[in-house]
């Protein structure tokens, strides 16, 4: 088993919780110290940094949220001078502005510390190269990463987003032995290579990191089987550094293990704000132990997982999360029920004759919401009988029926019918005219 | 005589039926007939061609959902009567038609149940079947 710093990842669990104790008191005064927005909400809530004496008292911080960075945007929560921020990342805007975040050169060095360990846990070494096929560009992504593995000592090939020829030319040219790419666009690379001969059989190839956008089991062993590469998945938000938070080891495939020497993690109820106990899937809240110049306590994701302490085969002792499925703000209320577009994933994707691509449009132009899934057959699946498509239609239907407890329209959709969403995915297309979706 | 007959899923939307004929086109392919029906939602275009085997290979990698079928082309002289002679024997041996069309000019397709059946039943009666090559030879365009 190979560790970036086996001391580190494999120290006892108790030693764990003593650094994070001591990080996070230091963190507190130091965000206390410096930061005006902190210092209100404290006086507001009525403690001070003295009153955190173990990690349970993290329950008595104030969370922070997106909402919290929108307030004091660009650079209300910065804890340093803006003279010694090195780097500046935002978030993709999706919703109004973006929210932004600041590095010092120290945060900088945690941060590829970071990525280096998890690109480790996925088997990557100093002798691999490394094509980039995330966008550069304020996204945290791609530096991110590309920091990561060069500190590891790979050699970096940062390609960027698109150009899909080019990606195929390098992977032959240069024998690029890890691909870091979203699910989606690592799929269509391997379409556009299937479609031109490419040979992903005998590529150089090996390894796999995916990230951006949730991949899902099935997507998984699909570009594993077809591109021949082993593919992990990695954890990370802009708000807290990026890529770097959590990593899979190749012993445990749907947990990842968290950076606790960097990170603190509750698992909270998003209704109450109430800390669940170990085990329990609810809002994963992270606190940075260590940032310099945008730190963050008690950051609520959105991210819906659950934490487990148990030891891993791998022999890292460090807690891991189960992958993120679903985020709270997903959540789409369809006539009352309240649905996730993970459950359609799944349902989707134990049928054989379907690609993984899927898309939701919901409207309520008759008045009552109507949830409609786009599914893509996959070419073999096609007959030329209507009865025929039309009985694998309703078995679609009542896949989804059960998986959803409701009934939703089913459309099929011919092979590459679909948009393969390279950044975020869009999945889904909300058209009610009020609609009754967000959390 | 049973020919191949090439079906295309079609999504009901703009443009989807062009790029499989320019396809077709440009592979130098030539339909002898045609039919395209829907459900309202999506449906199945189903082609008689010159070179089928060919305008699979096509098709397929255009990214196309498309399958070969065995059909039965029947020849009909051209007075009163006739279609009515070939459905009958179709329905005297008991067999359900499920789609048929007319190709160029008096020449039908017919898909059914079972198809070696259905062509022994039209054998015994006095009905022109043809193969691909009559049927291409009789129509073929002038390239």
């Amino acid at each position: 088993m190979t560790y970036l710093d086996a001391n580190i990842e494999t120290a006892p669990r108790a030693h764990i919780r003593g650094m994070q104790l001591e990080k996070l008191k230091k963190q507190v005064a130091w965000v206390y110290a410096r930061v005006p927005w902190y210092q209100q909400r404290f006086r507001e809530i009525g403690i001070r940094p003295e009153d955190i004496q173990s990690l349970e008292d993290a329950r008595l911080l104030p969370f922070t949220d997106k909402q919290t960075l929108r307030d004091t945007y660009p650079f209300g929560l910065c804890a340093i001078p803006l003279d010694e921020v090195v780097r500046l990342h935002a978030s993709s805007g999706t919703t109004g502005k973006p929210i932004v975040i600041g590095y010092s050169q120290r945060d900088l060095d945690t941060w590829s510390d970071c990525v280096a360990r998890l690109v480790t846990m996925a088997g990557v070494t100093r002798a691999d190269r490394v094509q980039m096929a995330f966008g550069y560009g304020m996204f945290t992504g791609g530096f991110g990463l590309h920091y990561g593995c060069e500190k590891l000592g790979c050699m970096m090939v940062p390609a960027g987003s698109g150009n899909t020829e080019r990606h195929l030319m390098m992977i032959e040219d240069y024998k690029t032995t890890v691909l870091i790419s979203t699910p989606s666009y690592a799929m269509h690379m391997c379409e556009v290579g299937e479609a031109q001969g490419f040979d992903w059989k005998s590529a150089s190839l090996r390894v796999g990191l995916f990230g951006g956008e949730p991949c899902t089991l099935g997507m998984k062993r699909e570009i594993e089987g077809r591109m021949h590469l082993v593919c992990t998945d990695n954890y990370g938000l802009t708000e807290v550094n990026g890529p770097g938070v959590a990593g899979e080891c190749l012993s445990s495939c749907e947990y990842q293990h968290i950076a606790e020497d960097h990170f603190l993690w509750e698992v909270i109820d998003p209704a109450t704000g109430v800390v669940l106990p170990e085990g329990c899937e609810g809002e994963l809240v992270l606190t940075l132990l260590d940032k310099e110049a945008f730190p963050l306590l008690r950051y609520r994701t959105h991210d819906l997982t659950r934490v487990i302490t148990e030891p891993c085969a791998c022999g890292r002792t460090h807690a891991r999360m189960a992958k993120v499925r679903a985020r709270t703000d997903d959540m789409l209320i369809v006539r009352g029920t309240n649905i996730f577009p993970s459950q359609v994933e799944d349902a989707l994707s134990g049928i054989e004759r379907l690609t993984p691509h899927y898309r939701i449009v919901l409207d309520n132009e008759s008045g009552m919401d109507r949830m409609t899934v786009m599914v893509e057959l996959r070419p073999e699946a096609f007959s030329d009988s209507f009865e025929e498509m039309d009985r694998f239609r309703h078995h679609v239907v009542d896949r989804l029926k059960q998986a959803l407890l409701m009934t939703p329209v089913v459309k099929l959709v011919e092979p590459g019918g679909i948009e393969r969403t390279f950044g975020k995915s869009r999945r889904v297309e909300d058209n009610r005219r009020s609609p009754g979706g967000a959390l | 005589m049973a020919i191949p007959q090439l079906s295309v899923f079609l999504e009901n939307r703009p443009g989807h039926m062009k790029r499989i004929l320019n396809a077709l086109e440009a592979a130098r392919i030539n339909v002898l007939g045609y039919s395209a029906s829907d459900t309202g939602d999506y449906g199945i275009a189903r082609f008689i061609l010159d070179k089928p085997e060919a305008a699979l290979d096509v098709l397929r990698a255009e990214g196309c959902a498309v399958t070969l079928t065995e059909v039965l082309c029947v020849h009909l002289p051209n007075k009163p009567g006739e279609l009515a002679r070939v459905i009958g024997a179709i329905a005297d041996a008991s067999i359900n038609v499920q789609y048929s069309y007319s190709l160029i000019s008096n020449v039908i397709a017919i898909y059914a149940e079972d198809i070696p059946s259905t062509e022994a039943a039209l054998r015994g009666q006095p009905i022109e079947l043809v193969s691909l090559e009559a049927v291409a030879s009789r129509f073929s365009s002038c390239d």
